[in-house]
């Protein structure tokens, strides 16, 4: 009787222990099917999570390898306003550490119903670090980089812009954004109990952008910009613009425009409009630099040299138009060196009219570039205007620069061509890109090796005691120009009193290390390229050939 | 069944070194970031200290002006002789 009773209890006893193994059996079947996905992703959460890991954006630095553009440290300050139950307090004391105004951020953290919002996105690290130490809840900090430009002005249109998201917006930031910018990775963080990271599993590595190398030169650069500012202040001028070439490698060496504005506040230079690149982006009629088309055209074509003489009244009439020099003068015998040396009109247009015609001249302004883009390294190039109608006048306007738009650098480049022997280099301002080749450089012969040193030599003429720049002389350098006034057109034809003055020069001018472009945009009290341009082209080339420390070729007596 | 002891513990140890070798691995790379970003501060600091226009103003500020071009003399050592 007794040893049935224990065998039943026992019979129990398994059945309890077989009903509990069959209990968790069942369990953990349920935990390993039904729940499975839902527990895994749970402990996922809890241990590991993914990570973006931001590409830094590549330096730009120019040609001794200045930083011209850098990424900086930042910190993205992130809150979520679901967790944050005293808003008006935090935001008080966030706004306190970061600097930044009290009451929008009170109206972003006070908003419930959101559950992400930046406080302030590439926060000063410091102050974020001190935020962070605040431990305030709801608050979280993301490692961010931010672009800074720390010269400041220097070459700030050229530079552009590169927005909150890295991307670059304007200027060679956008134009090489693709080089610069590199590609984010992603990882992911394992954790341990206490939340400590204990490794780290890269899916993808970030591929830093590259870092690119300029060929403007920040010393000159800022010099330019600094004698733009005392030449638009000096003139009352609307704008001006200056450009530093090296003619035998198309380089740039500075692309300066006034008013400037500070790189870093691009935004702000944005609204106020002054953050256009005026050297590519803008159009003027170029006024009688263009001159050397006409003239290096004839020449070109073996019409005229630069002794044949011809008589010359004062002023012409081309069909409907009356074409007249710059001043009153009788009829007088002048050579095609006279013309380009006092920049006689009705030379140019005489010249024009018997040697070259409408398809010689447009056959020329094609050869020097003119109507196209030169391809350079910078977006929303403009490739000018060159007359699309040609009427009885057009022969009469077109010669001395008048009826075409051009931009500075067409301008600019054209006469590196002349000072480089004849040959046409695109004008670049992108050396290298770190890890790439240089870019290759469209070259193309304009002018034969002997019409290009003539046309040299007479405009040496034009920085003679008898020219229209003497102002543009550099003791101990030969100099070799043209000066250009040029009346602004409007909707209503010619708008009077507005004037845009140029010189275009090259130096020393017996082996041009440099051309210098300075174009002045309604100067006020002078209107004249030699007496607005000149000194600034002086100025500017004198610092330069110095700073090149290219020796003087005339021996100063 | 000591064998066996040994082994496990091997493998607790290997594991455990394993971990603090990632540990390692991860705060270095922290310190990594760090340095690039400290580096990249000083070059921004010092082309913002090393820029023409600050440069210039400071030297204006100590009377200084600029020397004329043509002034400058030049020794070419590469003509012969005389």
């Amino acid at each position: 009787m007794k040893a049935r009773v224990v065998n039943s209890r026992l019979r129990l006893l398994l059945l309890v222990i077989l009903l509990t193994f069959a209990a968790l059996g069942a369990r953990a079947a349920w935990l390993q099917t039904v729940r499975a996905s839902s527990l895994a992703a749970l402990a996922q959460k809890q241990t590991k999570f993914d990570l973006n890991l931001p590409a830094s954006r590549g330096t730009i630095y120019d040609r001794l390898g200045t930083p011209l553009a850098i990424g900086e440290q930042a910190t993205d300050v992130i809150a979520d306003p679901m967790q944050i139950s005293q808003p008006r307090r935090d935001a008080r004391i966030v706004a306190k550490v970061l600097g930044i105004p009290v009451r929008p951020l009170y109206r972003e953290l006070s908003d419930q119903s959101r559950g992400f919002v930046y406080v302030e996105r590439k926060a000063d690290p410091k102050r974020a670090a001190a935020l962070s130490k605040r431990n305030l809840t709801g608050f979280t900090f993301q490692s961010d980089e931010r672009r800074v430009y720390p010269q400041g002005t220097v070459a700030a249109s050229v530079l552009g812009y590169a927005g909150v998201d890295n991307t670059g917006l304007a200027g060679l930031e956008r134009e090489l954004n693709k080089q610069l910018a590199g590609t984010p990775g992603r990882a992911t963080i394992v954790r341990d109990a206490t939340g400590q990271a204990v490794n780290t599993i890269q899916e993808r590595p970030a591929h830093d952008g590259r870092s690119v190398f300029l060929t403007l030169d920040s010393h000159i650069q800022a010099n330019a910009e600094q004698v733009l500012e005392q030449t638009v202040q000096q003139w009352h001028a609307k704008d001006a613009t200056a450009i530093v070439l090296d003619p035998h490698t198309g380089s740039i060496l500075a692309m300066a425009q006034e008013p400037g504005f500070n790189a870093n506040d691009y935004p702000g230079a944005f609204s106020h409009g002054l953050s256009i690149d005026h050297a590519v982006n803008d159009v003027f009629e170029p006024g009688s630099v263009f001159k050397v088309v006409t003239v290096g055209g004839a020449l070109s074509e073996h019409k005229i040299t630069p002794q044949t003489a011809f008589t010359l009244p004062y002023s012409i009439h081309v069909a409907d138009r009356t074409i007249h020099d710059a001043e009153i003068r009788p009829t007088e015998r002048m050579t095609v060196a006279q013309i380009l040396q006092r920049s006689s009109n009705v030379g140019a247009v005489t010249i024009a009219e018997r040697y070259l015609g409408q398809t010689g001249l447009v056959k020329w302004m094609k050869r020097f570039g003119f109507g196209r883009k030169t391809g350079i390294d910078l977006p929303g190039e403009t490739r000018g205007l060159l007359p699309s109608y040609w009427s009885g006048s057009t022969i009469g306007n077109v010669p001395i620069g008048q009826g075409v738009s051009v931009t500075s650098v067409q301008l600019a480049s054209a006469y590196a061509a002349i000072a480089n022997g004849g040959q046409w280099i695109q004008p670049h301002l992108v050396e290298h890109v770190l890890g790439q080749a240089p870019p290759k450089l469209h070259r193309r012969r304009i002018l034969a090796p002997d019409v290009d040193r003539e046309l040299r030599t007479m405009l040496k003429g034009v920085v003679s005691d008898q020219g229209t720049a003497v102002l543009a002389r550099i003791p101990g350098y030969t100099v070799a120009g043209k000066t250009g006034t040029a009346q602004k057109p409007g909707p209503h034809g010619y708008i009077p009193g507005a004037y845009v003055a140029t010189f275009v020069g090259m130096v020393p001018a017996s082996n041009p290390r440099l051309v210098v472009l300075v174009s002045v945009d309604e100067p006020h009290g002078q209107i004249y390229g030699g007496l607005v341009a000149a000194p600034a082209f002086e100025q500017i080339a004198s610092f330069d050939l110095q700073y090149l420390e290219v020796p003087p070729d005339v021996r100063l007596k | 069944m000591i064998l066996f002891a040994l082994l496990l513990a091997g493998v607790v140890a290997v594991n455990v070194a394993v971990l603090r070798a990632h540990v390692a691995v991860s705060r270095l790379d922290q310190k990594r970031g760090q340095l690039q970003a400290r580096n990249q501060a000083l070059a921004s600091e010092l082309s913002a200290a090393s820029s023409a226009p600050r440069i210039e103003r400071a030297a204006r500020r100590l009377g200084l002006v600029q020397a004329s071009a043509g002034n400058t003399g030049y020794t070419d050592l590469t003509s012969p002789r005389r």
